[in-house]
């Protein structure tokens, strides 16, 4: 097991957003948190960060209990994280973008962006531009190769394909199948349901900041009446 | 147009028109370069902390109170003194992140909190140094022969002033653009929890960037002080500039704040030209500041160039 969720109470101020939630994660995995919009999902990635406040419950990786512990120390241990939005620095070139993904690493990251390069080829030619400057799809592609590059052994993305582009929607799913593939367990939150049910392991259903179902991606693919009621299938 | 081709040319007045356009882009050069070294480090620490330190202004005045410390009371060398000083604003500015806005921070204070406890401190080290120095004018004893470059005059000190200038600015562009320390205080500015989220210790780049902002305003401070006269006002004379300079340049750019810099400061001196042809006193030059601030609010409120992301 590389992740554990256990009976998370979190939200903002003094207001928590979801309640009682309990997620695994275990190695070369693709979890799938699904539900609309306030449901709770990005917060829960956000409460792992350090970033929503953690009422009740804990957050162990790899067997150390980490509720609470500031992102700049979780990305130490191995965690990298997409937010949904804001997730590239706009006034950075792409270059330096991936540069910052590889912040801890003290040696040259010079191999490191060739090596990001070649899983993103799309971000080739683009090094010296400003991030701003690249279209929804390319931003996307950039903030997934900017968390490569922390090397994590295990990532939080958060949304990865809210607007975008039919195909380009399909790219970024191609590449996070292939990011699971070499070895890196994903927890994924995302809208889109079909998708996501197709190429994640497990899934947890959210509405209202409480889970109301959870099970292997299959098995919430064939239910028909949880597609019906809650994630819009038909 | 005969009558003004013969004004340029012919007139008698017409070298007194040359070297007056001149003096004025060397007062513009030497502004500039103040200015630059007054708000950069207001710029910066604002792009990071997201808020503007209004006790920037009394970095500037702690320092050249603290070279006149160490130069004219305890009678040290003159650069040792202004390296003192240098050191001891950067301090300054790393305290009170440490002991004031690093806390209020961390619980949640919101913009008007910290520019409020921001006006305070500024008031409490003001008051503080009049307790000490006394709030009468002080100066320097040095006098400064005057240098004369063509039909320009100038002193060393203010040449001093545009070198010292140039190398900063050189060693900021090396620090930002070519340093992992300058790209993450670029990528912190830019957004913060994402730089978090790669690993970027925030509290650390945020207090390296109060030192420096800090220390750059002290040194401003000692040429500012030494150019004229000191007084426990001397900081708060240029804040209105600093705040049109980073509003210009755009909060947290320190490019912006180069080119903005240079441009208020032409911008204030042919102001001067402008008020004495109208025949009205210079002291209005201010009031340039005071214009470019407003119209960079209405016309473009992120600045020239744009770092922090505007808030919805």
């Amino acid at each position: 097991m590389v992740l554990e969720v256990l009976n998370l109470v979190a939200g903002y101020w003094k207001i928590p957003v979801v309640e009682d939630i309990s997620i695994r994660v275990d190695k070369g995995e693709i979890v799938a948190l699904l539900g609309p919009n306030g449901s709770g999902k990005s917060t829960i990635l956000k409460s792992i960060m350090g970033f929503a406040k953690v009422f009740k419950g804990r957050i162990i990786y790899n067997g150390l209990d980490v509720t609470g512990v500031p992102a700049n120390r979780l990305v130490r241990m191995g965690i990298g994280y997409v937010p949904q939005v804001s997730n590239i620095f706009g006034s950075l070139t792409v270059k330096e973008n991936l540069e910052i993904g590889a912040y801890l690493r003290k040696e040259k990251v010079e191999d490191d962006v060739e090596e990001v390069l070649e899983f993103f080829p799309e971000l080739k030619g683009m090094l010296r531009r400003r991030a701003d400057s690249l279209s929804g799809g390319e931003r996307q592609l950039l903030a997934l190769a900017r968390a490569l590059m922390g090397k994590p052994r295990l990532l939080l993305l958060d949304e990865p394909t809210a607007s975008l582009s039919p195909k380009t929607a399909l790219n970024v799913f191609s590449k996070i199948v292939e990011i699971r593939d070499e070895g890196i367990p994903i927890l994924m939150a995302e809208q889109n349901v079909l998708k996501t049910l197709e190429v994640s392991d497990k899934a947890y259903i959210l509405v209202s900041g409480k889970c109301i179902a959870s099970g292997s991606s299959e098995e919430i693919l064939k239910d028909e009446d949880l597609g019906k009621l809650y994630l819009g299938l038909k | 147009m005969a009558l003004i081709i013969y004004f340029f040319l012919f007139s008698p007045y017409r070298w007194w028109m040359v070297i007056n356009w001149l003096q004025v882009l060397m007062n513009s050069l030497v502004w500039g370069c103040m200015y630059l070294l007054a708000t950069v480090g207001l710029s910066l620490t604002y792009g990071l902390s997201r808020f503007p330190n209004f006790a920037h202004a009394e970095y500037i005045t702690f320092g050249a109170y603290m070279a006149y410390m160490f130069f004219s009371i305890l009678g040290l060398d003159l650069y040792l003194s202004v390296g003192l000083a240098v050191l001891s604003s950067a301090l300054l500015g790393g305290l009170s992140y440490i002991l004031l806005f690093k806390p209020l921070k961390s619980r949640g204070a919101s913009l008007i909190h910290l520019m409020v406890a921001s006006i305070g401190l500024g008031l409490l080290i003001r008051h503080t140094l009049m307790q000490v120095f006394g709030g009468g004018i002080l100066s320097f004893k040095m006098i400064w022969s005057c240098i004369f470059i063509g039909p320009v005059v100038t002193t060393p000190l203010l040449l001093t002033a545009i070198v010292t200038a140039f190398i900063v600015a050189i060693l900021l562009h090396i620090l930002l653009m070519k340093t992992k320390l300058g790209k993450a205080i670029r990528a912190t500015a830019d957004n913060p929890e994402l730089a978090a989220a790669s690993g970027i210790d925030m509290d650390r780049v945020s207090l390296f960037t109060w030192l420096l902002g800090a220390a750059l305003a002290g040194f401003s401070g000692v040429f500012l002080a030494m150019r004229s006269s000191l007084v426990p006002l001397l900081g708060w004379k240029v804040l209105l500039q600093a705040f049109a300079i980073t509003l210009l340049g755009g909060i947290g750019s320190f490019y912006g704040t180069l080119a903005a810099s240079f441009i208020l400061s032409l911008s204030e001196n042919l102001g001067v030209v402008a008020l004495t042809w109208l025949g009205l006193s210079a002291d209005y030059r201010s009031a340039v500041a005071f214009i470019v601030l407003v119209s960079t609010l209405i016309v473009k409120p992120e600045g020239l160039i744009s770092t922090v992301k505007r808030r919805a």
